[in-house]
C-alpha cells in the first residue's frame, strides 16, 4: 500500500481540462515534489487529493481509503499546511492550536500537549497567549505548519513552505520538515523554489497543461538532459553590455547574467571555457572565477515544461 | 445492528458533534461582536421592529411575540453571511472544507453559532416584556421549542445563502435581504395572516417565518392559526431542507 495512489485522474471544469489523466504514487515515507507552472494544475490536484474537490473520472487513495468515497478516513491521516498561512488572525496561537486539534478529534490531554511541544518547537510557546494578528509573516507560517502537525499525521501535504520567509522562520521550518521526513512522515511538497525540492525530495513530479511530464528521482531527470551544461564565471569587471557578447560566442545556446556573474549554457564546456578565456585577454580582464555545472532541476523543469529564460528570470512562452 | 457497527458510529457522530461544536466556539470567539454583525443582528430588527411598532394602537406588551420572531430572523440568519465570506478571503474556510468532518457537521456547526447567538439576543425582548411590560407567557414549554426551531431554521438559511461562492460579505448580504425583507410582512408579524388578501395567505404557507412566529403568538396568548405540532412539523421539514441544500451547494462550488 502506498501514501498516496493516483489512477487515471480527469479533472474538468466546462470545457477546460484542468487534469488529463494524470497517475503516479508516493511510497510511505517518501518526500515527493510537485512542481509545475502557475495554471498547470497543481492547485486542483492537491484539492482532489484532500477531498475538497472531487475529479471528474479516476481515483485517488490515502493509505488505501478512497478520497472520494470514504473522505473522512483518509483526511484522518493527513496534515495539509496551505500555500497562504491561514490561521485565525482573531484568536491566540494557543485557540488556533486547539481549534486545529479538535477538528481533527485529538483528545484533550493529548492535544494540549502537542500543542505545547509545537508551539516550543516552532518557537512560538512563548507568544501562546497573543493574538495572531499581531504575529510576523514568518510567525504565522510557523503557526501554519504547527497547525497541521496538530494530529501527528502520517502524510503532510506541504504547500510552498518557506516561500518570502524570513531567515529564522526559514531555517526552523525546514528543520522541522527534515526530522519529520527522518521520522518515516510521507512529505506531498509543493514548490516554485526548485532547489528546494532538488535539495528535499526523494523524487519529483513535473506538471504541465494538466499533463505529468515527468517523475523520478531529481538526479535521474538531471541525466535526462546532460546536454544543457553550463559554465558560470565572473569578472574583475563586469557589466550587462558584456552579456550580449558572450550569447553570441559559439556553441552558447543561453546567457545569463545573476549578480556579478555570467552563466552561459552549452552542449560542450571545453570550447565555451576556451572562448572565455581568450575574451578575458583581449578585453584585459581578470577572471575571479569560472566553473563548470551540469544540468540543474530547474533546466529540467524548464526543458519539461516549456518555459523560456529571459536574463536572470523564467518567463512562460505558452 | 451489530454492537462493533454501533460503537463504530456512535464514535464517529461524537466526533461529528465535537467538531460541529468547535466549529461553533470558534464562531463565537470571532464573530459574535464584529460590528457588521451587531449592526445586521441586533439593531436592524430593532429599528425594523420600532419602525413599524410606533404609531400602532397597540399595548407595548402585545407587540412582543412580533419583536421576537424578527429578532430571531435577523440575528440568527446574519453569523455565517459574515464570517464565511470572510473566511474565504483569508482561506482559512479551506480549513474546514479539508478537516476530517462531513460537509453536514460543517454546516451544521457554522449554523450552530448563528442559532446560539439568536437565543441570546431573543431573550432580551423576552425579558424585557416580562420585566417591563408583565407580558405573560401562556405556554412556556411551546415558547422556548418555537425559539429554538425558529432560531435554528434562520441559522440554517444563513449558512445556505453563505454558500454563494464569493469573498464579499455585501454579496451574500443583498441577496439575504432580498428574502428577509419581504419575509417579515408575509408572515403575520406585523399584519395578522387573516387579515391579509387571499394570495397573500397563500404566500405565507412557504415564509418559514409564518410557523416560527404563529407558535411564538401561541406561546403568548393561546391563539394561533396553526396547530403548534403542525407548526414545529413544518419548521422541522424547512431545517431539514436547508440543511440538505446547503450541503449541496458547498459541495457544488466547491468543485
Amino acid at each position: 500500500m502506498d501514501a498516496i495512489e493516483v489512477s487515471h485522474i480527469i479533472k474538468q471544469f466546462g470545457p477546460l481540462t484542468a487534469l488529463n489523466d494524470i497517475s503516479f504514487s508516493v511510497g510511505i515515507g517518501e518526500t515527493f515534489g510537485f512542481l509545475g507552472p502557475n495554471g498547470a494544475g497543481k492547485t486542483t490536484t492537491i484539492r482532489i487529493l484532500t477531498g475538497i474537490s472531487s475529479p471528474t473520472s479516476g481515483t485517488a487513495t490515502i493509505f488505501g481509503h478512497d478520497i472520494e468515497h470514504d473522505t473522512i478516513a483518509a483526511r484522518q491521516s493527513m496534515g495539509i499546511v496551505s500555500e497562504n498561512s491561514n490561521v485565525y488572525d482573531d484568536l491566540t496561537a494557543w485557540q488556533n492550536m486547539m481549534f486545529s486539534a479538535e477538528l481533527y478529534h485529538v483528545g484533550r490531554n493529548e492535544r494540549e500537549k502537542k500543542a505545547a511541544e509545537l508551539l516550543t518547537l516552532f518557537g512560538l510557546y512563548a507568544r501562546r497567549n497573543d493574538i495572531a494578528h499581531g504575529f510576523s509573516k514568518g510567525m504565522k507560517r510557523r503557526l501554519t505548519l504547527a497547525m497541521g502537525l496538530v494530529n501527528s499525521p502520517r502524510l503532510l501535504f506541504l504547500d510552498e513552505p518557506t516561500s518570502g520567509l524570513d531567515v529564522q522562520s526559514n531555517l526552523i521550518i525546514r528543520d522541522v520538515v527534515t526530522d519529520l521526513i527522518r521520522d518515516g512522515v510521507t512529505v506531498f511538497l509543493t514548490t516554485h523554489n526548485i532547489e528546494e525540492a532538488n535539495v528535499m525530495c526523494d523524487r519529483v513530479a513535473i506538471i504541465n497543461k494538466g499533463h505529468i511530464a515527468a517523475i523520478d528521482a531529481p538526479e535521474r531527470l538531471k541525466k535526462t538532459i546532460q546536454s544543457v551544461q553550463s559554465i558560470e564565471f565572473s569578472f574583475d569587471h563586469s557589466s550587462t553590455d558584456q552579456l550580449d557578447e558572450l550569447r553570441h560566442f559559439p556553441m552558447v545556446n543561453d546567457a545569463r547574467k545573476a549578480g556579478d556573474k555570467f552563466k552561459l549554457y552549452t552542449e560542450d564546456p571545453s570550447v565555451v571555457i576556451d572562448a572565455v578565456m581568450s575574451y578575458a585577454r583581449s578585453h584585459n580582464l581578470k577572471v575571479i572565477s569560472i566553473t563548470t555545472l551540469g544540468p540543474s532541476l530547474e533546466d529540467v523543469f524548464i526543458r519539461l515544461t516549456g518555459l523560456q529564460r529571459s536574463g536572470g528570470t523564467v518567463h512562460a512562452i505558452d | 445492528m451489530p454492537s462493533i457497527d454501533r460503537e463504530k458510529w456512535i464514535e464517529r457522530l461524537s466526533r461529528e458533534i465535537s467538531a460541529a461544536w468547535a466549529i461553533a466556539k470558534k464562531d463565537m470567539r470571532i464573530y459574535y461582536l464584529k460590528p457588521n454583525i451587531i449592526v445586521s443582528g441586533i439593531l436592524f430588527p430593532l429599528f425594523m421592529f420600532l419602525a413599524f411598532a410606533i404609531g400602532k394602537n397597540a399595548p407595548p406588551g402585545t407587540l412582543i411575540p412580533g419583536l421576537i420572531a424578527i429578532t430571531l430572523l435577523f440575528s440568527a440568519s446574519s453569523i455565517e453571511p459574515v464570517s464565511i465570506p470572510i473566511e474565504r478571503r483569508v482561506k482559512t474556510f479551506d480549513r474546514l472544507l479539508s478537516a476530517p468532518i462531513s460537509l453536514h457537521s460543517l454546516v451544521f456547526g457554522e449554523s450552530l453559532s448563528g442559532f446560539l447567538y439568536s437565543l441570546g439576543i431573543a431573550c432580551l425582548p423576552l425579558v424585557i416584556g416580562v420585566i417591563l411590560f408583565s407580558t405573560s407567557i401562556v405556554h412556556i414549554p411551546i415558547l422556548v421549542i418555537a425559539m429554538a426551531l425558529t432560531a435554528f431554521c434562520f441559522a440554517t438559511l444563513g449558512t445556505l445563502f453563505a454558500a454563494y461562492p464569493t469573498e464579499n460579505v455585501g454579496e451574500v448580504m443583498s441577496m439575504l435581504n432580498t428574502l428577509r425583507l419581504p419575509l417579515i410582512f408575509i408572515s403575520g408579524v406585523f399584519i395578522p395572516i387573516s387579515a391579509m388578501p387571499q394570495i397573500g395567505q397563500e404566500i405565507a404557507l412557504f415564509s418559514p417565518l409564518t410557523y416560527g412566529n404563529d407558535m411564538i403568538v401561541y406561546a403568548y396568548t393561546g391563539v394561533s392559526l396553526y396547530s403548534p405540532l403542525l407548526d414545529i412539523f413544518v419548521l422541522v421539514i424547512f431545517i431539514m431542507i436547508f440543511q440538505f441544500v446547503a450541503n449541496r451547494l458547498y459541495k457544488k462550488f466547491n468543485e
